[in-house]
C-alpha cells in the first residue's frame, strides 16, 4: 500500500472521529466516552436484584442473532444506524451492537401498541424505509448507501430529517416520512441507551432495587458514582448531525413519541 | 479547687463570685434545682425534633406519639422540681425513667425499620442514612439522663453541711440484696447527693457523644460533605470521647482536657444550630415553605444536642470524684 | 412481594357469580375488593398477568413494556395520540403499576364547568359527593402530600410529604421566584412511612417501571390482596371479548379467551366494565347485537365519544449545576395555580405544572423532538443528561364529540376488532396549551435553565364513556349504571365526563369505592329489579382494607 493511500485512509478514518475544539485534532476511541471516567453501572450488579440482573447481563453478554432482516437489509441498517448514533468515539471492543436489537424486536413483534393510521406495521415499515434511503442515495450520489462517505451519507439522512427526501416516493406515498423517521431514531435510541455502556456514558445510575440512592439533591453523586469530568468535543468535520434543527414536516401538536416517562 | 475566702473578697453581685458559687454547688451536689430545670427545658428540643421527624415518617405507628409525650412530660416534671422539692423526689425521677424506657423503646423501632427496609442491614450505610436515625431516641435519653442525676443532688438551698448517710433498709428492695452490694449502693447514692460523681458522668459523655457523633458523621456524608465545617463534629465527637474516658481515669485529664473539649463542643453545637437554621431558610422556597424545610432541611436542634454532649462533659469537669 | 396466604378461590365454570368485573385495575381492583368484603361472590377477569413483583418486574427501563398496553390500536385524526408504553396498563392493577401516582383531588369547579365556565358538560354529580370518598382512599391507598393543599377544596393529608429531588427542587426555585404557591413533597400515592408490610420509599425513581419495594400504591398491593382474602377470584390472562345480553334485556355474563385462547363464557347476575378509556368503549362497542347494532348499552350514540387526554407538554431546562433528575419518584412537586379559568386568559379552564423524571431513554426520544437532536448532536446532548431537569405540563383538554374511540377493519390475535382513536385538538385546547408551554417554560428560566426546550406530548386518557343525568346524552347514570341495561355497569376512566388538571387516578378510585357502596346498598335488586334507586348510599368505612386505619396525623380539614 503506497503511503499515500495509507495516509488518506488514516485521514478519512480520523474525519469520522470527534474533535478537541482546543487543538483541531481528532480526539482518539475510548473504551469509555463520556464525562464519567470509570464509572461502571455493570460493577454495581452486585446490589441489584436478581431478575434485573439477569435481564441486564443477558442484554450485554447475549447479542441476538439477526432473523427478520435480510443480510442486504442488515448492511444497509448498519450503516444507516452507525449514523443515527455514531459510535466512532468508541473503540472497536465497546461498540453497542443496534441493529441486533432492533432486529429482535421486529422478530418478536414486540410493538409499542399503537399504529398511525398512515403507517403500516413497524416491520414493513423499516423494510420501506430502507428501500427509500437507498433510493435517496442512488439518486443524489449515484451510489449504494453504504459505498457513501459519511458526510454524504448525513446529507442523505438530513432530508428524512428535514420533511423532503428526493425519491422513495412510491414508499412515502405509504407513509409519513417525518413518522417514518422518528420510527427510526426511536428504535435506535431505545436499543443504544438500554445498554449499561451507554448509562456509564452518560452517568446515569443504572438499576436501583434493593439498592437506590441517598442523596437526591443537588446533583450530589452516591458513593459509588463518580464525579462529573467534562472535556470539549464537537462533532467531525463531515457530519451534519452536530446541529440540531427542529423535525420538519410534523403538525406542531401531533407525531409525539408516546407517553414513555412522563406522567 | 475554689477557696471559700478568695470569694468573699468579691462583692456578691460579681460575676466571678456568682460563678464560683455555682461551681462551689456543683462541687458538693446541690444544684438539683438548676440541672431539674435544664432537663426540663432540653427535653423541648428533643420533643421538637422527634415532632417534625416522625412526622417525615407519617406517625405511621401511633407509637410515634409518645416521645413527644414524654419530652412535655419532662418538660412539666423538669419545672415543677425546679419549684418544689417533693416534686424533684418523686414526679421528676418517674418521668425520667420512663422518658429513659421510650428513648430505648424508640432505639429498638428504629433498628428494627432499618432491617425493613429493601435490602435490610445488608446495606448498612444506605439504610440507615435513609432510614429512621438509628440513635437519635437514644439521645433522646439526655434529658432523661439529667433528670434521673437530679433526683438524686441536694438543692440549692440545702445547709451545706454534710447529711449522715441513709441507713440501709430505708427502702425494702436493698435488703434482697447481698450485703456488699447493698453497702455499695449506699455509698454511690451518698457520692451522688454530694455531688462525687464525676466519673459517671464523664462515661456518660462518652457514651452520648458518641451517639451525637456517629449522627452527625453519617447525615454529613448524606450530604457529601458539602461544605466543609460539616466535618468538625465529626471530628470533636471522638475527641471527646477520648476527653471522656481519659477523664474516668485521670483526675488531671478531667480538671483539663475534658472541659476544654467540652466546651468546644458547646461552641461547635451552637455554631453548627446556626448553620442548620440558614440551611433551612436557603432551601428553595425557604420561609414560604417553612415546614416542609424544616422537616428535609438539616436538622435545626441536632447540632444543640451535640452542644448538649459538651455541657454534660463540662458538668462532669466540675465535679468531684467519687469515693471508690 | 406481597404474599398472600390464603388459596384464592376458583369458582366453576358453569356457576354464576353475583358480579364480573373486566379488568382488574385501578377502579376494578377497588371494586373487586370491596364487592368481596361485602359478601358477594365476584370473578375479576383480567387481560394481562397477575404479577408477582420480585420475579416479574425489573429496574430497567427497556425491560418494563410488558406493564404497559401494548396490544394494537390505531390512531389517528389532526393530532393523533400515541398510546403504549405508560398510557394504559396490562395486568393485574392495571394503569396504577405503572403511574407515577400522582394524586390529587379534582376540584369542585370541574364538577360544574359548564354552569360555570360554558364549556364542555356538567357531572350528574357534585364534588361534595364524592369528598368522602377522596378521604378514604387517601387513607386506603395511602398518599403522602403537605399538610395544607391550598387549591380546590383545601385539605391536608394524614401522611407527611416527601423529600425533594432535583427536579422538584428547581420547580420550587422557578415558582418561588415568580410568586407561585406549589405544593411540595405530594400529593402522591407512595408512602413517606412504613404501612404494614409495605416498606417506604427509596427514592429510586422508576415509578414508571413498577415499584418493586411496594411503597407506590397500585390496586394489585392494596386492594386485590385483601380481595383474595374475602373470597374473589382473579383470573388472569383472559381477555374479555364480549357482554353478553340476554332475553330479558339484562346482560347475563361475558365471553373470553382463556390463557390458552379457548373461548368460554362466565355467567354473572351482573357485569361491571373497567377496561379504562378505550378497551371499555371497545369491548362495549364489539359486543353489539340486535337491538343494540352500534354497540351495548350506546342507545344514545355518546359510546367511544368524548374521550379526553390532557395536554402533557414536556418542557425541558438545561442547569450549569448537575441535577440528576433520574434520582427521586418523577412525581414530587406541584402547582395548581393555575387550574382555574382565569378571565384574564383568552381560553376556558386551565393546566398544572409538575415534575417529571425521565429516565435515559424517555429523555432521548425527547430530545429527539424538543431539539431534533439526532447523530453527534444526540450524542453530545445525552452525554449532558445529568445537567437537565424537565417539568410537565397537565392542561386540560376539553370534551369534543370528535375525539372518539371506534372499531377498525383490523383484528387482534383472538380475532376481535381492534380499537381505533382519533384525537384533534380545538381552539380552546391550543390556546391553553400554548399558553401553559410558556408558563412553564418561564418557571423553568426563573429557576435559572440555561436552555430551555419543550415537546409536545399528551397524558392520560378518560371519557369515551360518559355519565350524565341524560340518557341521550350519555352511557351511564351518576353510579356508573348504564342508561339501557340495568345490570350492566361502567366504572372506570371512560365515565369521567370532564378531566380537570388532576391526574385521574385518585378520581377513578374513588368513584369506584362510590360506586361499590351504591351496589351493596342496592344489594339482590340490582339482580332481578329493574328499579333505579338514584339514592346516596351512606359511606362505608368498614369495607377498607385493613391497616387503613388508626395511623397517620389528624387531618387539618
Amino acid at each position: 500500500m503506497s503511503n499515500l493511500k495509507l495516509a488518506s485512509d488514516l485521514k478519512a478514518a480520523n474525519s469520522k472521529l470527534p474533535i478537541d475544539p482546543a487543538t483541531g485534532k481528532p480526539l482518539p476511541p475510548k473504551a469509555h466516552p463520556g464525562y464519567y471516567p470509570g464509572f461502571s453501572t455493570l460493577g454495581q450488579k452486585g446490589f441489584w436484584d436478581d431478575a434485573t440482573r439477569k435481564l441486564i447481563i443477558q442484554r450485554v453478554e447475549e447479542v441476538p442473532p439477526i432473523r427478520f432482516f435480510r443480510p442486504d437489509e442488515v448492511d444497509l441498517l448498519k450503516a444507516v444506524c452507525d449514523r443515527i448514533l455514531p459510535q466512532d468515539d468508541r473503540d472497536n471492543a465497546h461498540k453497542i451492537p443496534i441493529v441486533n436489537g432492533i432486529d429482535q424486536r421486529l422478530y418478536d413483534n414486540r410493538m409499542d401498541g399503537y399504529r398511525y393510521e398512515k403507517m403500516p406495521p413497524d416491520g414493513e415499515a423499516h423494510r420501506l424505509g430502507l428501500q427509500a434511503i437507498e433510493a435517496i442515495a442512488r439518486q443524489m450520489y449515484g451510489k449504494p448507501f453504504v459505498e457513501l462517505g459519511s458526510l454524504e451519507q448525513d446529507t442523505v439522512l438530513k432530508t428524512l430529517h428535514d420533511g423532503k427526501p428526493p425519491a422513495g416516493q412510491d414508499v412515502w406515498a405509504r407513509m409519513p416520512v417525518n413518522r417514518y423517521w422518528m420510527l427510526l431514531v426511536q428504535d435506535v435510541l431505545e436499543v443504544y441507551y438500554a445498554h449499561p455502556w451507554a448509562w456509564d456514558e452518560i452517568g446515569f445510575g443504572g438499576p436501583a432495587y434493593p439498592r437506590a440512592y441517598i442523596r437526591l439533591e443537588n446533583g450530589e453523586p452516591e458513593p459509588w458514582e463518580v464525579d462529573e469530568q467534562p472535556y470539549a468535543w464537537k462533532a467531525p468535520e463531515n457530519s451534519l448531525s452536530g446541529k440540531n434543527e427542529l423535525i420538519s414536516g410534523t403538525s406542531e401538536h401531533g407525531a409525539t413519541p408516546g407517553q414513555g416517562g412522563t406522567h | 479547687m475554689i477557696k471559700p475566702d478568695i470569694l468573699s473578697k468579691f462583692p456578691r453581685n460579681h460575676l466571678l463570685r456568682g460563678g464560683g458559687e455555682i461551681a462551689e454547688h456543683v462541687r458538693e451536689g446541690r444544684f438539683q434545682r438548676s440541672l431539674a430545670l435544664i432537663a426540663g427545658l432540653s427535653s423541648i428540643l428533643s420533643g421538637l425534633e422527634a415532632s417534625y421527624e416522625h412526622y417525615r415518617g407519617s406517625y405511621s405507628r401511633r407509637v410515634m406519639y409518645t416521645p413527644l409525650i414524654a419530652s412535655a412530660a419532662l418538660l412539666g416534671a423538669g419545672v415543677w422540681a425546679f419549684k418544689s422539692r417533693k416534686a424533684a423526689r418523686t414526679v421528676l425521677p418517674v418521668v425520667s425513667v420512663l422518658s429513659l424506657a421510650d428513648g430505648v423503646i424508640g432505639f429498638y423501632f428504629h433498628v428494627r425499620g432499618i432491617q425493613r427496609k429493601p435490602g435490610g442491614w445488608r446495606l448498612p450505610i444506605v439504610n440507615m442514612i435513609m432510614g429512621p436515625p438509628v440513635f437519635a431516641p437514644l439521645l433522646f435519653g439526655i434529658s432523661a439522663y439529667l433528670g434521673i442525676v437530679a433526683y438524686y443532688l441536694r438543692r440549692e438551698d440545702d445547709p451545706e453541711e454534710q447529711t449522715m448517710p441513709r441507713p440501709a433498709h430505708a427502702h425494702s428492695w436493698a435488703k434482697y440484696l447481698p450485703g456488699k452490694i447493698e453497702h455499695e449502693n449506699i455509698s454511690w447514692r451518698q457520692d451522688l447527693r454530694e455531688g462525687r460523681f464525676q466519673k459517671h458522668m464523664a462515661a456518660a459523655t462518652v457514651v452520648w457523644s458518641f451517639f451525637s457523633g456517629f449522627e452527625a458523621w453519617y447525615s454529613h456524608y448524606k450530604n457529601n460533605f458539602r461544605y466543609k465545617m460539616q466535618w468538625t463534629p465529626v471530628v470533636i465527637a471522638p475527641m471527646l470521647m477520648a476527653a471522656g474516658v481519659g477523664a474516668i481515669k485521670s483526675r488531671k485529664v478531667a480538671h483539663t482536657w475534658l472541659p476544654a473539649v467540652s466546651a468546644l463542643a458547646i461552641a461547635d453545637g451552637s455554631l453548627g444550630f446556626y448553620y442548620h437554621a440558614r440551611g433551612v431558610l436557603r432551601r428553595p422556597g425557604g420561609a414560604k415553605l417553612a415546614l416542609y424545610n424544616i422537616i428535609y432541611g438539616p436538622p435545626v436542634f441536632a447540632p444543640l444536642l451535640f452542644a448538649a454532649c459538651g455541657f454534660v462533659g463540662l458538668l462532669a469537669s466540675l465535679l468531684r470524684r467519687e469515693s471508690r | 412481594m406481597q404474599h398472600v396466604d390464603v388459596r384464592m378461590r376458583r369458582y366453576r365454570t358453569d356457576e354464576e357469580v353475583d358480579y364480573c368485573i373486566v379488568g382488574v385495575g385501578a377502579a376494578g381492583g377497588v371494586l373487586i375488593q370491596r364487592l368481596a368484603r361485602a359478601g358477594f361472590k365476584v370473578v375479576g377477569l383480567e387481560a394481562g398477568p397477575f404479577w408477582d413483583t420480585e420475579r416479574d418486574w425489573v429496574s430497567d427501563e427497556a425491560g418494563s413494556h410488558k406493564l404497559y398496553w401494548t396490544e394494537p390500536r390505531v390512531i389517528g385524526g389532526r393530532d393523533p395520540l400515541a398510546l403504549g408504553a405508560n398510557n394504559s396498563g396490562r395486568g393485574v392493577g392495571g394503569g396504577s403499576v405503572h403511574w407515577a401516582a400522582f394524586t390529587p383531588r379534582f376540584h369542585p369547579s370541574d364538577f360544574r364547568v359548564h354552569s360555570e365556565d360554558g364549556v364542555g358538560v356538567d357531572w350528574p354529580m357534585s364534588y361534595d359527593e364524592l369528598k368522602p370518598y377522596y378521604e378514604l382512599l387517601e387513607l386506603e391507598m395511602p398518599v403522602a402530600g403537605p399538610a395544607y393543599f391550598p387549591w380546590g377544596h383545601p385539605h391536608g393529608y394524614a401522611y407527611g410529604p416527601h423529600p425533594m429531588g432535583g427536579v422538584g427542587d428547581i420547580l420550587i426555585k422557578g415558582c418561588t421566584k415568580l410568586g407561585i404557591r406549589v405544593s411540595a413533597g405530594g400529593p402522591v400515592a407512595i408512602l413517606s412511612g412504613s404501612h404494614g408490610d409495605r416498606p417506604h420509599c427509596i427514592y429510586r425513581g422508576f415509578c414508571i417501571q413498577g415499584c418493586k419495594v411496594g411503597a407506590k400504591q397500585s390496586t394489585l398491593i392494596s386492594h386485590v390482596p385483601d380481595a383474595i382474602k374475602n373470597g374473589a377470584e382473579i383470573r388472569d390472562n383472559c381477555m374479555v371479548a364480549r357482554v353478553n345480553l340476554g332475553k330479558n334485556g339484562r346482560v347475563t355474563g361475558v365471553t373470553y379467551f382463556d390463557p390458552a385462547g379457548r373461548e368460554c363464557e362466565q355467567k354473572s347476575k351482573a357485569v361491571i366494565v373497567c377496561g379504562y378509556a378505550i378497551e371499555t368503549p371497545r369491548l362495549l362497542l364489539n359486543s353489539a347485537c340486535p337491538g343494540f347494532e352500534k354497540g351495548l348499552a350506546n342507545s344514545s350514540g355518546t359510546l367511544g365519544h368524548y374521550l379526553m387526554a390532557q395536554a402533557g407538554n414536556v418542557i425541558l431546562g438545561r442547569f450549569d449545576e448537575l441535577v440528576r433528575m433520574y434520582k427521586a419518584p418523577p412525581a414530587h412537586a406541584l402547582t395548581e395555580e393555575f387550574y382555574e379559568t382565569d378571565s384574564k386568559r383568552d381560553f376556558a379552564r386551565g393546566f398544572a405544572i409538575q415534575t417529571v423524571g425521565p429516565l435515559p431513554i424517555s429523555f432521548a426520544k425527547q430530545m429527539m423532538v424538543a431539539k431534533g437532536a439526532w447523530g453527534w448532536g444526540m450524542r453530545k446532548v445525552m452525554m449532558d443528561y445529568n445537567h437537565w431537569a424537565a417539568l410537565g405540563l397537565l392542561g386540560e383538554i376539553l370534551p369534543w364529540h370528535d375525539n372518539r374511540v371506534e372499531l377498525s377493519e383490523e383484528k387482534d390475535k383472538h380475532g376481535i376488532p381492534v380499537a381505533k382513536v382519533t384525537f384533534n385538538l380545538h381552539d380552546n385546547d391550543k390556546k391553553l396549551i400554548e399558553y401553559g408551554k410558556n408558563k412553564v417554560m418561564e418557571v423553568m428560566w426563573a429557576a435559572g435553565a440555561e436552555e430551555v426546550v419543550q415537546e409536545p406530548r399528551y397524558a392520560h386518557l378518560v371519557g369515551a364513556s360518559r355519565m350524565g343525568s341524560d340518557p341521550s346524552k350519555s352511557v351511564v347514570d351518576k353510579f356508573g349504571r348504564t342508561h339501557d341495561i340495568s345490570n350492566l355497569f361502567v366504572c372506570d376512566g371512560s365515565i369521567l365526563p370532564t378531566q380537570g388538571s388532576a391526574n385521574p387516578g385518585l378520581t377513578i378510585q374513588a368513584l369506584a369505592a362510590r360506586t361499590a357502596d351504591y351496589l351493596i346498598s342496592q344489594g339482590d335488586d340490582v339482580f332481578t329489579s329493574s328499579s333505579r334507586s338514584m339514592e346516596r348510599p351512606p359511606v362505608r368505612k368498614n369495607l377498607s382494607p385493613p391497616g387503613t386505619w388508626g395511623k397517620g396525623v389528624p387531618r387539618l380539614t
